[in-house]
């Protein structure tokens, strides 16, 4: 490494630590005069050049009216500069949420846009990386809100700080581009790439005092159901019989997990015949999911972290999770 | 555009894209509209078409033709300017390209940038309107143009959704209302220079003398009632059929058209100017409109030209005053006239011989006649003046006739349109009996020449001042007599004496249009007109001529006593300083206000937590009073009170637009009489 590019190496990071406490990662974002930047477009730089020509026109052929109308396009234009950088200032921006992705799958961040004061038109928003063309537009009308949905394919699995955004506008001329660099404080959770095609389940284990049933999910026939009762999962009720059930005044009607517990699942990371820590991983993602779907229950077993057999929704999520950020 | 599948929808109903397009061709063509008076008829022909497929394009939601067809048509574009103008350079054959290429480039529209091109080539069609008219009318119609492009930039930048025209013309309506205090202030103040380069002639409105006579140019300046000069004399005025103005001298012919002579001789043979005057002279200030002209009309005989600042004036040896460049700005300036004078060589120089010439194979019976008179036995040895008033007194009594509509001469054989006037049919105002009496005067071998320029005044003064008008713009003669040099000679003042000593020209007959209108209501007419021509005087007035010198005099009101452009400068500058120092301003106070009701609440809980009462920032004033209810009971029910107006005020239904500050006085008052209690009770945080 040569000095310079060692002296370029600390300037950049001198930069960046200075830029990035300028704009402190925040899941809102109040747009003020600080953090809202603006420069000239391309077409504002045509525009300037026509306004020369404009001008030196009238002067050589001594016409009042074009110096009017040359002077009434740059008057149009400086007040332009002004309405472009108010069309953000004062913009609240705000990140609804972010659910957990597979890696190799979009993850849509939904942002709030709302403007205590005058209507703003043709505000847009995109990543920073991506190119302009991504950008999404909304208007947000007066003392109102909008939203717009951004979608990204993150990078890996793990737990990633959401990338950084860039709100602009070019309204109403065109001539200045506005724009604010939005730090997103949220991180985004990403499980690893499930395994296409899924390989097969493991073979399950015995329990003891259990009957191993196998669980054929496309037969659709379950060992028993019950009552419904508040807080059995969606998925978990039996529609078919359920529909009887209600058709003959009675209520709702889940499945009985009870006879699912005796047959249970562990996916095991020593034993998941495949090599290569990535590889193992997206198998054991498919697993989950597949075995989600089955509603089995089953354990994960992984170098220095076991989930006890469970089934269910936050089941699942420590699961992904777990996968997510293992590291060996 | 109408096709048999396609049913107008309406604007409303249109797809956005479409109706976005459609708007943007509306506004191309009110913008190209104005042009199509000087277009050569293929480009109208070719802007239309191109505008109207585009337009059916856009409705039927067809492609674009590929950019092979399109250079196809923009080399045809360019070879038709070629052999319409001879030229792509000039102002003719560019303003034809710029339309043609204006109305291709629609043919384009794919990206942003193509429709940038097309708003700035629409911009500067606007500007070269102006070089042809710069009328009121003309100025409205390309107001109406600007806020239509600035309305299409608008809705090119509003994506999201389908806002209405209205929505985007009243924001771009917007942005140039609140642009005008700038134009108005950069108008004022931007220092006016010359030109930056000659321009060609060509490039500037007709409007005013010129170097060239051809029949009926100045019929049209007849009809001009704008203000050509402004003249005060110390003393009494000269007799009106002494006020001539000198503009340009036309010494050659070419059968159709009057022009300045270029001598055929070296200058030593060329007669000089020689100026000799004699009587008492007419002291004069004159205030000289813009009339893009280098020739100065002064009044006639000036032995010494006008002091202009930065520009150098000098004596042709026709004697007309020629300044180095065309005057684009209102002129001032003092002179001396002596209307007793005269000029030129008194002795015959060769160079008169360019004044005796004539195209050959024109006018042949004026030519006959004119031979017919000199083998006249009286005539056959007479002098110029001799001659001269032969041909006024034929002009008086050979049942000639002063008209400004005499129809056109040569129209059946161009060569001859002199003997169709001298000898058919008589009618004509001054251009043609000048250019008549020079041929004559020529063909009889008197040297002769056309004078221009202007003759008269308005009769009763303004503010001292006597205005000329354009309407008083004048063709004479002058003919060369041995011993006396150039000799005035005025042929209309035979024919129509009023012409010369009143100083009106005599009224057209109005149109048969005209003449239906004032047969319905005279005097609603005569208002309307007269509200008109002041509106256009005003126009003229503060828009038009606003000049370098009256921005020197809007300083000198201004308070600075010897007023340059660099003061102008200075002063723009400074206002431009001020603006963004009160552009600076409001922003600082943007971002420290706060909103009132924000910081009456957070001045109530500070008189709160001082009292001990936990306040968290999302307290509401019900929840405060509550709280005060229970933890002062007795002592704190008065601020409960108050707590609770506040709620009302800032929630209630009948909530206010600002916080009551008595209130919020009585309030703090009144806690402040309020011992703190002990700092234990609150439990919940201050810090919260």
């Amino acid at each position: 490494m040569t000095p310079t590019a060692r002296l370029r190496g600390r300037l950049r990071r001198r930069v960046d630590a200075w830029w990035q406490s300028r704009s402190p990662r925040s899941d809102s974002l109040l747009l003020t005069q600080r953090n809202v930047y603006i420069l000239p477009t391309r077409a504002g730089m045509m525009f300037c050049f026509t306004l020369g020509v404009l001008l030196i026109a009238s002067i050589n052929y001594q016409l009042n009216l074009g110096y009017l109308l040359t002077f009434l396009l740059a008057g149009s234009g400086v007040v332009s500069m002004h309405m472009t950088h108010n069309t953000l200032r004062g913009l609240t921006l705000h990140l609804r949420p972010v659910g957990p992705v597979f890696a190799g799958d979009t993850a849509r961040l939904e942002a709030v846009l709302s403007s205590p004061g005058s209507a703003r038109y043709g505000v847009g928003l995109r990543l920073q990386d991506a190119s302009a063309s991504t950008l999404g537009y909304t208007n947000v009308p007066a003392g109102g809100q909008a939203t717009l949905h951004l979608g990204y394919v993150p990078p890996q699995r793990g737990q990633h700080a959401l990338p950084t955004l860039n709100a602009e506008t070019r309204f109403p001329l065109g001539l200045f581009r506005a724009w604010a660099v939005w730090r997103p404080a949220m991180s985004q959770v990403v499980y690893p790439q499930p395994e296409r095609p899924a390989s097969a389940l493991p073979a399950t284990r015995l329990v003891a005092g259990g009957t191993v049933q196998s669980h054929a999910s496309s037969s659709g026939e379950f060992e028993g159901i019950r009552g419904y009762r508040r807080g059995d999962p969606l998925k978990g009720i039996a529609w078919k019989q359920a529909a009887k059930a209600m058709a003959s005044g009675g209520d709702l009607v889940s499945r009985d997990s009870s006879t699912q517990s005796q047959q249970q699942l562990w996916f095991d990371w020593q034993s998941c015949g495949i090599g290569g820590t990535e590889g193992r991983l997206s198998r054991l993602t498919a697993w989950i999911i597949e075995a989600d779907r089955r509603d089995a229950a089953w354990g994960l077993s992984l170098p220095g972290c076991e989930i006890p057999i469970d089934q269910g929704e936050a089941h699942r999520r420590r699961a992904l999770e777990a996968l997510a950020l293992w590291s060996p | 555009m109408k096709t048999r599948s396609f049913a107008w929808p309406g604007w409303a109903h249109l797809p956005r894209d479409s109706r976005d397009t459609l708007f943007l061709l509306v506004v191309i063509g009110w913008t190209v509209l104005p042009h199509l008076s000087h277009l050569p008829t293929w480009c109208t022909v070719l802007t239309g078409v191109v505008l109207l497929w585009r337009a059916r394009l856009a409705l039927v939601g067809a492609a674009l033709p590929g950019r092979w067809v399109l250079l196809g048509v923009l080399v045809i574009a360019t070879g038709l300017t070629f052999w319409s103008f001879r030229s792509l350079l000039g102002k003719e054959p560019g303003v034809t390209m710029a339309v043609a290429l204006m109305a291709l480039k629609t043919l384009e529209l794919r990206a942003r940038r193509d429709a940038f091109v097309v708003f700035f080539l629409g911009f500067f069609l606007i500007l070269t309107q102006f070089l042809y008219s710069q009328s009121l009318l003309v100025a409205a119609a390309m107001l109406v143009s600007i806020w239509g492009l600035l309305t299409a930039l608008v809705l090119a930048h509003m994506p999201a959704g389908s806002p209405s025209l209205r929505q985007a013309a009243a924001l771009s309506g917007k942005t140039a209302l609140l642009g005008a205090p700038l134009m108005a202030l950069l108008f004022l103040l931007f220092p006016r220079v010359g030109p930056l380069w000659g321009v060609p002639q060509d490039g500037l409105s007709s409007t005013g003398l010129s170097n060239v006579m051809s029949m009926g140019t100045v019929a049209a300046l007849a009809q001009d009632d704008s203000i050509a000069l402004r003249i005060r004399f110390e003393g009494a005025p000269p007799a009106p059929q002494d006020v001539y103005f000198r503009g340009p001298v036309l010494g050659h012919f070419d059968g159709r058209d009057w022009t300045p002579l270029k001598p055929t001789f070296p200058p030593p043979l060329t007669p000089r100017a020689d100026l000799r005057v004699e009587g008492a002279p007419v002291r004069y200030e004159m205030t000289l409109e813009p009339l893009r002209l280098a020739v100065i009309p002064m009044l006639e005989a000036s032995p010494s030209g006008p002091v202009v600042e930065g520009v150098r004036v000098a004596q042709h040896d026709d004697l007309e005053w020629v300044a180095e460049r065309p005057l684009y700005e209102r002129i001032r300036f003092t002179g001396i006239a002596y209307p007793r004078f005269t000029h030129g060589p008194q002795q015959p120089v060769i160079g008169l011989q360019d004044y005796i010439d004539l195209p050959p194979g024109h006018n042949p019976r004026t030519l006959a006649w004119a031979a017919a008179l000199r083998r006249d036995a009286r005539y056959a040895q007479a002098n110029g003046t001799t001659l001269a008033q032969v041909l006024l007194s034929h002009i008086r009594t050979g049942g000639y006739g002063y008209t400004l509509t005499p129809g056109l001469y040569g129209e059946q054989d161009p060569r001859s349109a002199i003997d169709e006037f001298w000898l058919d049919r008589r009618l004509g105002f001054c251009e043609h009996y000048a250019a008549a009496f020079v041929v004559v005067m020529r063909a009889l071998g008197v040297p002769a020449r056309v004078v221009t320029g202007y003759q008269g005044l308005d009769p009763t003064p303004v503010d001292g001042y006597r205005i000329v008008r354009q309407s008083y713009a004048h063709a004479w003669a002058e003919y060369w007599q041995a011993d006396v040099g150039w000799v005035r000679a005025d042929p209309t003042s035979a024919v129509a004496p009023d012409r010369v000593l009143r100083s009106r020209p005599l009224v057209t007959p109005p149109g048969l249009m005209a003449g239906a209108l004032n047969g319905v209501n005279p005097q609603l007419l005569a208002g309307l007109r007269d509200g008109w021509e002041a509106l256009n005087n005003r126009w003229n007035q503060w828009v038009l001529s606003y000049s370098r010198g009256s921005q020197l005099d809007l300083l000198q009101r201004l308070g600075f006593s010897a007023p340059g452009w660099e003061d102008l400068a200075l002063l723009l500058v400074g206002a431009f300083s001020l603006l963004a120092l009160a552009g600076a301003a409001w922003a600082w106070w943007e971002r420290h206000h706060t909103d009132p009701w924000v910081r009456q609440l957070d001045r109530l809980r500070a008189a709160l937590r001082r009292l001990g009462i936990g306040a968290a920032d999302h307290d509401a004033p019900r929840t405060l009073a509550k709280r005060v209810r229970t933890q002062l009971s007795e002592a704190g029910e008065p601020l409960a009170v108050m707590l609770d107006r506040i709620d009302v005020q800032r929630y209630g239904r009948e909530c206010t637009s600002r916080p009551d500050g008595r209130l919020t006085r009585e309030f703090l008052a009144l806690a402040r009489r309020l011992k703190p209690m002990a700092a234990d009770v609150s439990p919940t945080a201050r810090n919260q």
